[in-house]
Formats: structure tokens, C-alpha cells, sequence
């Protein structure tokens, strides 16, 4: 894609954010942004993960209550199913592979079990998962309202919904050797989710430099306090961190998909974006709440619709300590001669830290 | 809003070849290595060789010693020698400010003269900057340099001069004008020839019993008219441009990288959840400093000064280095020895030593997050 079409996808998006139209989602759909990652042959945008990341920043930055994160992963799984009637697929990023089992009945595939926290489950027309290890994986698309599909409703701290879904007996719509494991789709979800918070933290960062510089105290506006200063200059790292590390993560899927880095499951740069993004999205809340005082402690505020999100997303498709702790292993199971440092920069490709060659 | 983008770093085909270069010279080398704190050891043969393979003064011209590399080929080569923890320190501060400061503002006989032996591995610097008066507010110096017949008259002193007693040369901050309205008006920078007579060197022994800084008195200090770099009354915003170059590279938040690796080595025995859990975020958190220190230095090589994105990123980078040892020692138990024949106790002893030092030096985390509040609009 051109870089004129990339600014004006993105200024395009950026309009409708910030107009924030009732139906804001019809409003996206319409537009096609649901779709972007799909090839320009089948109705998308064509558009690479960093650029569909860049949108998402977009949508963090707005708190857009929609599911464009999950739509946008959702085609384009459902596309690889070949599942052509899906108007809003949603994901299943199932990290419990025990509750769910696929079994191949007389007349075709038959699901049973419970798939937890799907985002927008009541309201999706497809939930696209991927179930078993290595090559055995299967990518499974339901349609919602399959029979033996029944909804639990559930939310985040954000009011963004999160149901369970319990299925009883379901015939898939479609079921495929997946191309990936479901531990590289988790890992596209918590890259996904990187970009968004980066984004929401950007936002908490910009009401806090715009509230310290009005609201006036002892005489003077707020910001005029060096311990205030001090505060935001934190959370101005942490936002650049932030999105830094939603960017690396970005590039290792592109990299990952385009067969020039490594594997998505071993890739540092795609562990480290959650990672980061999680502990700079705690700071960001505490330090953008605190430079608010009491106002940004209710319900009436803006900032809570931004921070809400944020305790939420850091927590969903595995926080900090499940990243952390995959990552650790991933470098103590490798060679023992090798430091640490020459895992983390591999000779002759910059690879492992996401820089294209 | 978006003061602080950091462009994809571009990766060197030329620096990735140098890297496999690098790492065998590292392998082959069986010299003494820092114990944890890189950049701590202080090597005049090792710095050599070094300049003999082109390894310093890497962005200067070739008529300068420069082996026609560019910053991000330096980037490299400087980021594998801290994670070898090499002894750098001899030429350190001349391949990272004084070097690049003299290309950028120094006169023809100073490029001439000095660059070359920079190269070489055999010219060290010191930073003259901070005085008992001055630290933070670095406008405030008072060493006075007073025209004379034929050149200028120094006096006055500098404090927490790291390597003054073993450099060549210092780069001088001083007063070459009264105060004015504008404070930072009326600083000039000189090259000073540290046997010059007059300059007497006095050692400051750190917290961790080492001798690398020191108490610096000028008197009477004779310099020749042609040791003023760059324009007189210009100094402050030709040493804003050399902090810049001094807060941004990989050495802000790679100097604890010892202690991390001596960690990952006694984990391997002594696997743990808890230990791979910190392994991996403390790798998280370097791999991303470092995308950022990498997009800093293509800005640089690409001919821009990103003195505010230096200030952050040395912020971050520091805290992050200072976090080192409050993070391991809570998951591998050690009692910390400064020397223990145990790899991983020595390592903890010297990053806890030094780690007070990390946001202090270089500009106090206190004042970097000045600067990012003043970008934002909050001053
Ligand atoms: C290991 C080491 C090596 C060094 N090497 C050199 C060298 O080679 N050459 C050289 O010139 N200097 C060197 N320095 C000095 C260094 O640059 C200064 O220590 C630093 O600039 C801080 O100055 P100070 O120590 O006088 O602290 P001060 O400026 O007195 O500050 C003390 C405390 O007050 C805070 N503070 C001061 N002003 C403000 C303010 N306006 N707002 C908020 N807080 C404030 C500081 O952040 C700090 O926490 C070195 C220092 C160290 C530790």
C-alpha cells in the first residue's frame, strides 16, 4: 500500500473517532475498517499488521466501544476458513485448551465445552478459535447462532462485553488445518491489545497535560508544580514506551507472516509488547488519576472510559507475569553457551527485536 | 500530542556484518573483564586495539581516522562491547562526545591534530562541566576564562571529573563573559591540554572504593587563543548538543547488563518460575529501550538532534538499569560481595554500588523529567 493511502486510511479513521457518530460501528463497517486486513480481491484494505495496528492506536485513543479489534483479527481468520458470510466475527483467544474439545462424528465435526470471555459474544455472528498443538492445530469458525449455542453474558471493567460461551454439540460452520497454533493467535490478540493500549495511554497522557495546565491551585495552574511535572514527565515515558513496544510487536506479525522473522511463539519482540505496554498502562492510570484528583473519580469524567480500559486490556490474552514468564522460559530453554544478549540480538538479523532487514 | 514518535530504527547491512566481526574479535579476547558495571574498565592496550580495527571514531571521516562507517555501524560495535562488558572507559567519553563535538564545532588544527589519535585508540577525554557550585544548574559555572595577550586565562574548579587523572585532554565549560539577563549567554568550551601547567588533580574515591572521578583546580591555566571550540558565548548551546550525544546511547541502560547475564547463568542451575518470570521481563524491557536507543541513533545518523527524545530515553533507560538489582536479588538470595569468587554475588555487589549513580550522572532523572514536562507545555 501507497503511503497516501495509508494517511488516508488513518485520517479517515481518525475523523470518525473523533466525530464519535451514535452508530459508530455501522459508521466503521461502512468504511470498511472491519475488514482492512483482508486483500483488496476479497474486500479489504489490503493493509499490513502495523498499519491496522496504527488504527487500533486510533481507537485506544478514542476509547471506541466496538469491536474492530476482534472484527478485524475475525476476518481474517475467517477468510483463511474460507467463511464468506461472517458480518462480524469475533475471536476466541481460549487460553484454557482444556475446556474445549473438537471431535470428528460420523457426519462431520462436533464441538462441546465453553469458550470463556469471548469479546462481543452475544452480539458477533461468528467466533473464530484455534484448538491443539503444533500441526495438529485446527482453526474452527462457529456461527453464533448454531444450535447448542448458548451465551452467558459477562463484561470488563469497561463494560466491553465478555461472554462465555457454552456449546453443546455444535456443528462448526468450518473447521481447517489451522496455518498457525493457537499460541501464536494468542499472541496476535495480546499484540493487538498493545496497540490499543498504547493508544489509550496517549490519551490518558493528553487529558493529563491538558487538565494540569487548567485547573488552577495555591494561585496557579497545577502544572506549574514541579512534583505535578514530574508525574506526567513519568507517564510521558511510559505512553512513548508504549507504543514503541506496540509498534515491535506490530512489525514481528508483518515479519512472522511475511516469512522473515521468526516464528510469532518465538519472537521477543511479540512477548515484549504486552509486557511493556501492561506496566506502562498501570503507571498510566495511576499517575493520570492522580493529576486529576477527585473529578476524574467519577462516573461523570471522561478519563475513567480510558482507564477502565486499560485495567482491562492488560489483563486480557495474558497480562505482564504470563508474558514474562513465556518469555523466560523460551530464553533459559535455549542454547546454554549463549549469553543472554546474543539471544536477544541474533547475529546478522535484527530480527528478533522486530527490525526489518 | 505526538512529541515523542520514535521512527523504525534502520538496521545496517554493513553493522550486522561488523557484529559477527565484533563478536569474534570479543571471543578471542581473554582480557579482564569489568565485573558487572561495563564501561568501568579502564584498558590502554585493549583500546588500542580497538582503533587498530577501525572500532572508534567510527562516524568520523576517513581524513580523521574514521574508517568510513556511520553512526549506526558505531551503534553496533558500542552495544556488543557493553554486553561483553569490554573495558571501554579509556576512550570512551572521546568516541561518544569529545570526538563528535570537535568534528562538529572544533577548528581545522584541532580536527587535524586530535581526531586521528581519537581513533586510534590513544587520546582520552574528560568532561569539565559540573563544579562544587554547579551541578543540575550547569549555567551557574563559574570558572572564569579572561583574554590575554595571545590567548586566555583559566581559573577556577571542576568536581566529579571522571577520568581527569588519566585523560589527554578535557573539554572545558566555563565563563568567558559576565552574567547577563540571558544565563545561558556568555559560556564558551575550550580544548584543555591536561598537562598544561597550572591544572592540578585531585582523586574522589566512589562508594564502591574506585578512583574515577576527581576534584580538578585551574590556576592561571595558560590556553592558546586557538583552544576555544566553536564560537565564543556559544558554549551552552554547543554542550546542549554533546549532552545529547552523552544521554542517548546504549550505555544508559546497558551498564548493569553483567549482573543480568550473570543472573540468566545462575538460573540455569536453579530454575525457578519466579526466576524466568523476572528473566523475561527484564528482557522485555531492555529489548524495548533498546528499539528506542536505535531509533535515536538513526535520527542522529540521519542528521537530527533528538535532545528531547535523549532525555526521555535516558530517563527511562536509567531507572531501569538502577531497577536491576532491586529486582534480582529478591529472586536468587545472595548475600551481595564486592570480588566473590561466586560470578553472580560479585556481579549483585557492583550493580548495587553503582546503581545510585545511574540517574545521577549525565543529568538527574529529576532534571530530565523537567525537560519532558517543559516539551509537553506544563512550564
Ligand atoms: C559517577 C559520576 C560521574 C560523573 N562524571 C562527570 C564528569 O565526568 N564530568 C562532569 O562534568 N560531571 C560529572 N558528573 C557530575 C554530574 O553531571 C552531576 O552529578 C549532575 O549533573 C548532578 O549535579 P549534582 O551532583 O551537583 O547534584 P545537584 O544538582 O546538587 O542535585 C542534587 C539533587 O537535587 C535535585 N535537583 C537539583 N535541581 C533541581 C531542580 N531544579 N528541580 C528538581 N530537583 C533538582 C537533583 O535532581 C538531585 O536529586 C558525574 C557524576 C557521577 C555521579
Amino acid at each position: 500500500m501507497s503511503d497516501d493511502m495509508r494517511d488516508m486510511l488513518h485520517e479517515s479513521a481518525l475523523r470518525i473517532f473523533a466525530d464519535n457518530p451514535p452508530d459508530l460501528w455501522a459508521v466503521l463497517q461502512g468504511a470498511g475498517f472491519d475488514k482492512a486486513l483482508l486483500a483488496e480481491s476479497k474486500g479489504g484494505a489490503g493493509v499490513s499488521w502495523a498499519d491496522a495496528c496504527g488504527l487500533l492506536g486510533l481507537a485506544g485513543e478514542h476509547a471506541a466501544a466496538v469491536p474492530l479489534a476482534e472484527a478485524m483479527v475475525g476476518h481474517w481468520l475467517a477468510e483463511r476458513a474460507g467463511v464468506e458470510d461472517a458480518t462480524l466475527p469475533t475471536i476466541a483467544f481460549s487460553t484454557h485448551p482444556e475446556q474445549i474439545r473438537l471431535a470428528r462424528a460420523r457426519d462431520g465435526w462436533r464441538v462441546d465445552g465453553t469458550l470463556p470471555r469471548v469479546p462481543w459474544g452475544r452480539t458477533c455472528t461468528h467466533v473464530a478459535f484455534i484448538l491443539g498443538p503444533g500441526t495438529t492445530a485446527q482453526l474452527v469458525v462457529l456461527a453464533r447462532d448454531a444450535a447448542g449455542v448458548s451465551v452467558t453474558p459477562g463484561h470488563n471493567l469497561a463494560g466491553e462485553p465478555r461472554d462465555t460461551l457454552l456449546l453443546d454439540g455444535v456443528v462448526p460452520q468450518a473447521v481447517v488445518p489451522a496455518p498457525f497454533d493457537a499460541g501464536a493467535l494468542l499472541a496476535v490478540g495480546a499484540i493487538v491489545r498493545s496497540a490499543l493500549m498504547a493508544g489509550a495511554i496517549e490519551r490518558a497522557l493528553g487529558l493529563a497535560v491538558e487538565y494540569a495546565n487548567l485547573r488552577v491551585q495555591f494561585g496557579r495552574p497545577i502544572g506549574k508544580f514541579q512534583a505535578v511535572q514530574q508525574n506526567i514527565a513519568v507517564l510521558a515515558t511510559q505512553a512513548a514506551a508504549a507504543r514503541v513496544a506496540a509498534e515491535a510487536g506490530t512489525e514481528a506479525i508483518d515479519d512472522w507472516l511475511a516469512g522473515k522473522g521468526e516464528p510469532l511463539t518465538q519472537s521477543i519482540a511479540a512477548a515484549s509488547a504486552k509486557i511493556r505496554t501492561g506496566e506502562a498502562a498501570g503507571q498510566a492510570c495511576a499517575i493520570s488519576h492522580q493529576v486529576f484528583g477527585a473529578i476524574g473519580f467519577t462516573e461523570e469524567h471522561d478519563l475513567h472510559r480510558f482507564t477502565k480500559r486499560l485495567w482491562s486490556w492488560r489483563d486480557e490474552c495474558g497480562n505482564e507475569a504470563y508474558w514474562s514468564l513465556a518469555l523466560g522460559e523460551r530464553i533459559l530453554a535455549g542454547d546454554t553457551k549463549q549469553t543472554l544478549w546474543r539471544t536477544l540480538a541474533p547475529a546478522a538479523s535484527g530480527a528478533a527485536t522486530g527490525v526489518a532487514k | 500530542m505526538n512529541n515523542f514518535v520514535f521512527p523504525r530504527p534502520r538496521q545496517s547491512e554493513l553493522g550486522e556484518q561488523l557484529r559477527a566481526e565484533v563478536r569474534e574479535f570479543l571471543d578471542g579476547w581473554h582480557g579482564d573483564r569489568h565485573a558487572a558495571a561495563a564501561f568501568g574498565g579502564f584498558d590502554p592496550e585493549f583500546s588500542k586495539a580497538l582503533g587498530a580495527r577501525g572500532w572508534i571514531g567510527m562516524g568520523f571521516p576517513k581524513r580523521y581516522g574514521g574508517g568510513g562507517y556511520g553512526l549506526l555501524e558505531r551503534y553496533v560495535v558500542l552495544e556488543e562491547l557493553l554486553a561483553a562488558r569490554a573495558p571501554i572507559f579509556a576512550h570512551s567519553v572521546a568516541d561518544r562526545q569529545s570526538g563528535p563535538l570537535l568534528l562538529k564545532f572544533g577548528n581545522e588544527r584541532q580536527r587535524d591534530d586530535i581526531l586521528p589519535r581519537i581513533a586510534a585508540g590513544e587520546c582520552y577525554f574528560c568532561i569539565g562541566m559540573s563544579e562544587p557550585d554547579s551541578g543540575s544548574d550547569l549555567a551557574s559555572v563559574r570558572t572564569r576564562a579572561t583574554k590575554v595577550d595571545g590567548g586566555w586565562l583559566v581559573n577556577g574548579a571542576k568536581i566529579w571529573t571522571s577520568s581527569a587523572h588519566r585523560s589527554h585532554y578535557m573539554i572545558l565549560l566555563c565563563r568567558t563573559a559576565p552574567v547577563a539577563e540571558a544565563r545561558h549567554a556568555g559560556l564558551s568550551q575550550f580544548l584543555v591540554d591536561m598537562k598544561t601547567r597550572g591544572i592540578t588533580c585531585r582523586p574522589i574515591v566512589n562508594i564502591a572504593g574506585d578512583h574515577d572521578f576527581n576534584e580538578v583546580h585551574l590556576q592561571d591555566v595558560f590556553l592558546p587563543a586557538d583552544a576555544l571550540i566553536g564560537v565564543e558565548g556559544e558554549g551552552w548551546q554547543q554542550v546542549t548538543s554533546e549532552l545529547a550525544l552523552e544521554r542517548s546511547g546504549p550505555e544508559r541502560f546497558m551498564s548493569h547488563q553483567g549482573a543480568v547475564e550473570e543472573f540468566a547463568v545462575a538460573l540455569k542451575q536453579q530454575r525457578s518460575a519466579e526466576g524466568a518470570r523476572t528473566l523475561g521481563r527484564l528482557v522485555a524491557h531492555l529489548s524495548i529501550l533498546r528499539r528506542m536507543s536505535r531509533s535515536i541513533a538513526t535520527m542522529i545518523a540521519d542528521g537530527q538532534e533528538p535532545a528531547l527524545h535523549a532525555a526521555l530515553v535516558k530517563d527511562l533507560g536509567t531507572c531501569f538499569e538502577q531497577d536491576i538489582p532491586e529486582t534480582l536479588r529478591l529472586v536468587l538470595q545472595t548475600e551481595p560481595e564486592a570480588g566473590a569468587s561466586e560470578a553472580y554475588s560479585a556481579a549483585l555487589a557492583n550493580v548495587i554500588l553503582h546503581a545510585p549513580s545511574c540517574t545521577i550522572r549525565g543529568g538527574t532523572k529529576e532534571v530530565l523529567r523537567g525537560i519532558v514536562a517543559k516539551s509537553l507545555g506544563l512550564r
